[in-house]
Order: structure tokens, then sequence, then C-alpha cells
């Protein structure tokens, strides 16, 4: 979901605000309405479409509940180790091929080609490699992180302004110097955005790992609901899962995005 | 020749990736022959090599190939046709996208691809809930990337159209749409790999349809060379969707 | 990998209750959360027969008997529960290191069903209807094709899932005859919503034959014998302590199905008698077998030094 997660903002905000709001408002009531009507109609097969009101109660009886936390406690370690290993060597990986031009022309392509295949299949050979366990989820999470944060470093590094790089060489600077005081801080922004790629990814391929074979995580949780057909549990969860997986994202875009593109 | 010379060359980085690549495999085969790797877990290249013909006859790959491209063309056709229609709505009544434009955006950075066991229940377990699940993915980059591309049109053709006093439609078809395509293919191309990757991710999650199930199925079985056979297989099939759209919007994307 | 490990290890502290104590640990795949059969180890736990037996036990369910296996074969779980006994006989051929150490179920409670509206009255009324099972490779497909074989069936066979979704698949006219095993559907049957129409002992490859068994990993098993054999006298145990009058049994189930208690009881007195789930002995193989060969499961019966290096069951 990449390049298009970010937006230009409605520019006469203040202008407009009256009728958006409104129409927001009505476009609510109208999914509420006809979402309400169809639970009670009867027409769809028993809680295939489960009325607001429970679907509510069934939010708040999981946000209430202790073992949802030890869940999300659990798919929260696995996702953050992902993005620790994953983000880390794709940012070493993503330096390397941005300063090499030899490099980056010889083994960037494989990049370009492994980044868009759906991870969940390397699954079964994450399990024989690290287990049912958190492990092969975490693993899971860090592949599929690696390639966008690799990917948008490379780029990021390729963008730096030639002055600012020969500014640190006329310093003298070793590479160590190099990387912290001149490039990391002058790809802020391609790093932050492929940091916020890869949580993106790094959530899904975690969270379907755990739909797939796990005891433990809100994956666990969701399919868990599914085979012992507790359909508004299911509803709750997934609607949880997307608020916090919107806020992760919109959380890291603030966090480097906004002031940064100022200074740009 | 210096490194930064070799760099600029167009054969030797293609001969230094491609050697890397085969090197990696060669030292794999010699680890596993002499017991470094554990061959229950890693098979050698060598076999896998061997399981690819067994493979693509026994688990009949061109007729699972093929019920991965409909799913992925049908997905790709409700994607477009959905996502551009919207897009132009959109476009066409700026309160309607002031109001919704954020919410899609949000959309597409929800993890989507795990309703669907939500889906297996509405449509059951079957190749519509794969198609749907396709679709959902793939449509919000389609809505905003077309709503991006009407609304870049330049005012020039913009006023060209008006001076011939072209009708609303005809304005659209004749100059906003043409002038958009190349954005709008960005993001279709997008909207069909989120689609591809989650109809092979969900044919593989449930055990049901085309190249994801083989490789659930293969490794169900222990058939350690024939999963990672398939697993290669499924990497080729996104490099190729990968590589023909690229050039397709490549070709799309006007000079300069 | 040690990243991971360490992540792992301060969220053990963070999240787990109790404390680690010095016993052995046992990971565990289990086919298909919630039907009585595959509640041992869970029941166990809850009355403490595992921890007496300085057993803990590390769960994870699986969604067929292909999953459960895989992990055993790859050496990351020590012990497979309900693995279908063809599949486990057929990855043992291809040399998978994986042995068999205790019968799961002989016999099957599985049974078919239809919507309560449907013109279906028994099996021989499905020529040219669907027949659900879960996935193919399963127990369930076995039955399947064993009902069209033994019936003379035109009936056409079609994978449905878990008994979740093909009971949605049923109710929604997606597929005519659906599969459930106890207490999935009870519920159902006594709202008048669906109609029983056969049951898994009505094909012969089920009646008598041990269709799912305990697999262990062949490794593990050489490495730690005792615990493993410690582990089989727990579980027969915790099967003992099942099939008991303590109240403790029904109420833990009833919890763990998210069913009622009076529930739970008529799935244990009327679906699963105490000798279906035996484990000492592996029973019926040769039928068992015969039909494996016709439904190509496996290549050929298995001879008798390969049944012997397969089959160690603990006395």
């Amino acid at each position: 979901m990449a390049e298009t997660g970010r937006l230009t903002r409605s520019r006469s905000a203040a202008l407009t605000m009256g009728p958006v709001t409104l129409l927001r408002v009505a476009i609510i009531v109208a999914i509420v309405v006809v979402w309400e009507a169809t639970a009670r109609s009867g027409l769809l097969y028993r809680d295939v479409v489960p009325s607001l009101v429970v679907i509510g109660r069934a939010v708040v009886g999981q946000v209430l509940e202790r073992e949802f936390y030890w869940h999300l406690g659990w798919t929260g370690v696995e996702i953050g180790g992902a993005l620790v290993i994953g983000g880390l060597s794709g940012l070493i990986v993503g330096l390397v091929l941005g300063g090499s031009r030899l490099l980056s022309s010889s083994f960037e392509s494989f990049l370009y080609y492994l980044g868009p295949t759906p991870k969940i299949i390397f699954f079964p050979v994450m399990i024989m490699w690290f287990g049912v366990g958190p492990s092969s989820k975490a693993a899971l999470g860090t592949i599929s992180c690696f390639f966008p944060i690799a990917l948008s470093t490379a780029a990021g590094m390729r963008q730096i302004d030639e002055i600012l790089i020969r500014v640190g060489k006329s310093f003298r600077a070793n590479t160590w110097q190099m990387v912290t005081k001149i490039y990391l801080p002058a790809m802020r922004h391609p790093i932050i955005n492929g940091v916020r790629l890869g949580l993106g990814v790094a959530i899904i391929g975690t969270l379907l790992a755990e739909t797939k074979l796990s005891n433990r995580g809100i994956g666990f949780l969701i399919i868990n609901s599914y085979s012992t057909f507790d359909m508004p549990r299911m509803y709750a969860l997934l609607i949880i899962l997307f608020v916090l997986a919107i806020g992760a994202n919109a959380l890291v875009s603030r966090l480097g995005g906004i002031e940064n593109i100022r200074r740009n | 020749m210096t490194a930064a010379a070799l760099g600029k060359s167009r054969i030797f980085p293609l001969f230094l990736g491609l050697g890397t690549l085969v090197a990696a495999i060669l030292l794999i085969e010699i680890l596993i022959r002499i017991g470094a790797i554990n061959r229950f877990i890693v098979p050698m290249p060598s076999e896998i090599a061997e399981s690819i013909p067994r493979v693509i006859v026994e688990e009949n790959v061109p007729a699972r190939f093929w019920l991965t491209i409909k799913e992925a063309f049908w997905a790709s056709i409700l994607v477009t046709v959905v996502g551009v229609g919207l897009g132009a709505l959109l476009h066409r009544v700026q309160l309607l996208r002031l109001a919704t434009e954020t919410w899609i955006a949000a959309l597409a950075s929800a993890p989507t691809v795990l309703m669907y066991p939500l889906f297996l229940v509405i449509f059951g377990r079957n190749a519509i809930t794969i198609v749907m699940m396709g679709f959902v993915a793939g449509l919000p980059p389609v809505i905003l990337k077309t709503i991006e591309g009407l609304a870049g049109t330049r005012r020039v053709l913009v006023n060209v159209g008006r001076s011939f006093k072209l009708t609303q439609t005809q304005m659209f078809w004749k100059i906003l749409f043409p002038a958009a395509m190349p954005t709008i293919f960005v993001g279709v191309r997008l909207g069909l790999i989120f689609a591809l990757i989650n109809i092979v991710g969900v044919e593989f999650l449930i055990n049901f349809g085309g190249l994801g199930q083989l490789i659930n199925e293969l490794a169900e079985r222990y058939d350690l060379a024939g999963t990672y056979a398939a697993i290669c297989f499924v990497i080729l099939v996104s490099v190729i969707v990968f590589e023909i759209t690229e050039r397709i919007e490549r070709w799309l994307r006007p000079a300069g | 990998m040690r990243p991971i490990k360490w992540l792992a290890y301060a969220a053990a502290i963070a999240f787990s209750a109790a404390p680690a104590l010095a016993q052995d640990k046992v990971a565990l795949t289990i086919g298909q959360r919630g039907f009585w059969d595959t509640a041992v180890a869970h029941l166990g736990i809850e009355a403490g027969i595992f921890k007496k037996h300085n057993l803990e036990l590390d769960i994870t369910y699986t969604a067929g008997s292909g999953e459960t296996l895989q992990p055993v074969v790859a050496g990351r779980v020590d012990i497979g529960i309900a693995a279908g006994t063809l599949g486990t006989m057929s990855q043992f051929l291809r040399g998978a290191p994986v042995r068999i150490i205790g019968a799961e179920a002989t016999g099957a409670a599985d049974y078919w069903y239809v919507k309560a509206s449907s013109p279906i009255k028994s099996l021989k009324d499905t020529d040219g209807k669907t027949l659900g099972f879960s996935t193919v490779g399963s127990s369930t497909n076995s039955i399947v094709l064993a009902f069209i074989k033994e019936f003379n069936l035109k009936a056409k066979p079609l994978s449905t899932g878990n008994p979740a979704a093909t009971l949605t698949a049923v109710m929604t006219d997606q597929v005519d005859v659906g599969w459930a095993a106890p207490p999935l559907g009870l519920q159902q049957i006594e709202e008048g919503q669906i109609r029983v129409i056969a049951r898994a002992t009505d094909a012969t490859i089920v009646r008598g034959q041990t269709i799912r068994v305990i697999a262990a990993n062949a490794q593990s098993l050489e490495k730690r014998k005792p615990v493993i054999e410690r582990f089989m006298r727990a579980y027969r145990e915790a099967i003992d302590y099942m099939y008991s009058d303590n109240p403790k049994v029904f109420s833990d189930y009833a919890k763990f199905a998210n069913i009622s208690e009076a529930r739970a009881k008529r799935v244990r007195e009327e679906f699963f008698p105490k000798a279906l789930m035996q484990t000492t002995e592996i029973k019926g193989l040769d039928t068992l077998m015969a039909e494996g060969v016709g439904f190509k499961q496996i290549p050929a019966p298995l001879t008798k030094e390969q049944l012997s290096e397969l089959l160690q069951i603990p006395k």
C-alpha cells in the first residue's frame, strides 16, 4: 500500500469543514443503518452479519480481557523482533547497495524481484528452520520488512546531495562518521518511509503466520474465533487490529514525516 | 578497470550477480553434502532441480498456474473497474473526496488480508473468497492513484477541452482520462501486485486453489524438494508479472 | 536467531504468570482444537496430571493431519497428536524421521449431515450432489471416498474446510452434505436446523480401524525416550481421568469447547466410547493399508520390517 498511503490533505480544510463533517456523519449513519437492517432481517445466515450492538459488546469484552493483552504482547514481541532484525539488516544492505554502483547494479534486481512475492509462502520453510513458536513468526515478519527497508534506503542514499558527501570527505570523516553524520541524517525521510512500509508488511507477515500455525498472538485469536464460529469476536478482533495497525502507521509517518518534508 | 568503471558497464554486474547466485547455490549444495546443513530441513539444490519436472507433471502445475492466473485476472478486472470508477466519482464530487480520501488511505495501510477468515464464512471456501481477497487488497491504490492522475491533468489541456465546448463526458474520455492514464496505470499495477500477493497467500492459507495450495500440500506431505521447487515457481511467476507490468508502465509514461 | 530468542525470553518473563519450573518440556502439535479426542492434553493439564509426571506441555493446535506432522518431521516439536495413520505411513515411506507411539482414534465420531429442509434422507440420495470433507489427504477425505465406493454413489467430493466453515457452506447451499465432529453441530441438531444422514462408522475403513495416531519425531524418541514414555503414561492417565466420574472433566471441557456442560456430557456418552480412545494398539492395519493403496495414499502395504521400525508404542 506503498506510495499511495501518504496523501495530500485537504487544502481548504477550514472552509469545507462543515459539509465534509456532515457528509462523513451521513455516510457512517447510512452504513450503520444498512448493516443493522441486514443483521436484523435474518436474510443472511446466523451471525455472518451480527448486530453492531453485539459487535460493540465483543470489542469491549476483548479490551477488558486480560488474556487479550498476553496475546497482543506476543504479537508485539514478534513484530518488534522482526522490525529490529529485518530493519537493521535492511538498513545495512541498503547502505551498501546505495553506496556502490557496482553492487547495486549487480544485486539490487534480486531485491526488486523478491520484494513483491507473497512472503507467507516461505512459512513452511520458516517452521522447519525456526519451529512452531514465536521465532518462525518473527522470521516471516523479518523477511517481509527487510525488502522495503533495504530498497528505500538504497534509493534514499542515491538521492543525497553530492555537496554533502563532498563536505564530509573534505573533513576527512571516516566511514562510520560518514554514515552517522552525513548519510543517515540526509536520508531520514526515505528511511522512515521504508520503516513505515516495512512495519505494514511485518504486521501482515507475522499475523498471517499466526493464523496458519500458532498458539498465541492476535492472528491466533482471529483464526480461533473462526474455528469456533464466534463471529462477533472475529469482527471485534479485526476492528481492534485495524485501529492498531492504522494508528501505528500514522505514528511512524508523524515521527519522521512532517518536519522532514519541510526541511527538504 | 576501476570499480566505478565496472559499475558502469552492463555485462559485468549481471555476471557478478548471477555468478554470486550460482556460487551460493553450489556452497549450499556442498554444505549439505558434507552434513553441515541438516538435509531434513534444507534439501540439496540438485534435488530441488531434479524435482521440478516431477512436480510439474504430478501436481498438475499448468492447471494450477492457470487457476491462479484466472483468479488474478478476475480480481484485477474488478479492481480496475471499481477502483477507476470510484476514483473518477471522487474526482467529480469534491465533497465526497474530501470526506473519504483519508479513509481510503487509512484502509490502504490496514492489514486487510487478515479478513480472510471472515470472507471464508461469507463466501465459503472457494475461488470467490480468493478473488475477493485480491480485490480488497488491490482496491485502495487504484482509487488513490486515479484521483491523483485525474487531478494532475494539466490546466492547458483542460482549457483546450473547454474551448472546444466538450461535454462533461467527452471531457472525461477525451482529455482527463488519457492524460491521467500513466498515473492510473501505476495504481492498477500496484493493485495487481497486491492482488496477486494476496491471492497466492490466501490459496496457501486456506489450502485451496492454485499455486499457493501447491506449496502447502507439498509441505504437508513432507516433499521437501518439491516444496522448495514450488516456492521457486511462485517467485518466478511474480518476477514475470512484475517485469511485464513494469514494461507497460514505462511504455505508458510520457517521454521526459 | 539470538535476538529473537532473547526477545522471546524477555517476553516469557514479562507475560507468563507461572515461573518456569525444572520440568521436562514436551512440544506438541494437535490436529483440530475442541474435539473430545483432541482434548486429552488440555484436560490433563487442567487436572494437573502432566505436572504430576513432571511434564510441561507446549501445545499448538493445527488445521489437520499434514500440518500436525510437518513440525514433527522437521524436529521442531516432539509429538504430533491425531495425525492420519496413512499420512504418517506415507511420510515414513518417504524417509521422514517419524514414528508412531500410540493410537489416537480407533473408529471416529465424525458424522455427515444436511440442512433440515434438504430432500436428502440418506447417503443413497446423494447422486449428483456434493459431499463435504475437510482437506485433501485427511481422514474425512478417505471416509468420503470410502462412502462413494462402498455405497456405489455418484456424489462429488468437495473440500469444505473445518466444521465451522462447512456448516456455513451447508446452510448457504454451497455444499449439499457437510461433515462435522462433536461437539460441533450438536446445537444445530438439537435445534432442528440440520439432520444427520451418515456416520463415519458406516464406512468399513473406519469401523474398528485406528485412523489417527500419535506420532513422534524419531530423533526425539531416541534421545528422550524416558520423557516420551512418561508422556504416554500421563496421556493414558488423562484418558482414564476423562472417563471418570469427576465433574471437573465436563466443566473444563465445556469451557474449552465453548459449550454447555450438559452437551459436554452428551459428547462423551453418545459419541466417544472409551474404546475409541485406546492408545496401545494400532488396529485393523491390514484393511487400512489395503484401502490406503486403493486411494493412492501409500504406494504399497508396509512390510513387517517397516512396520516394526515405524511402530514404537511404549508399554
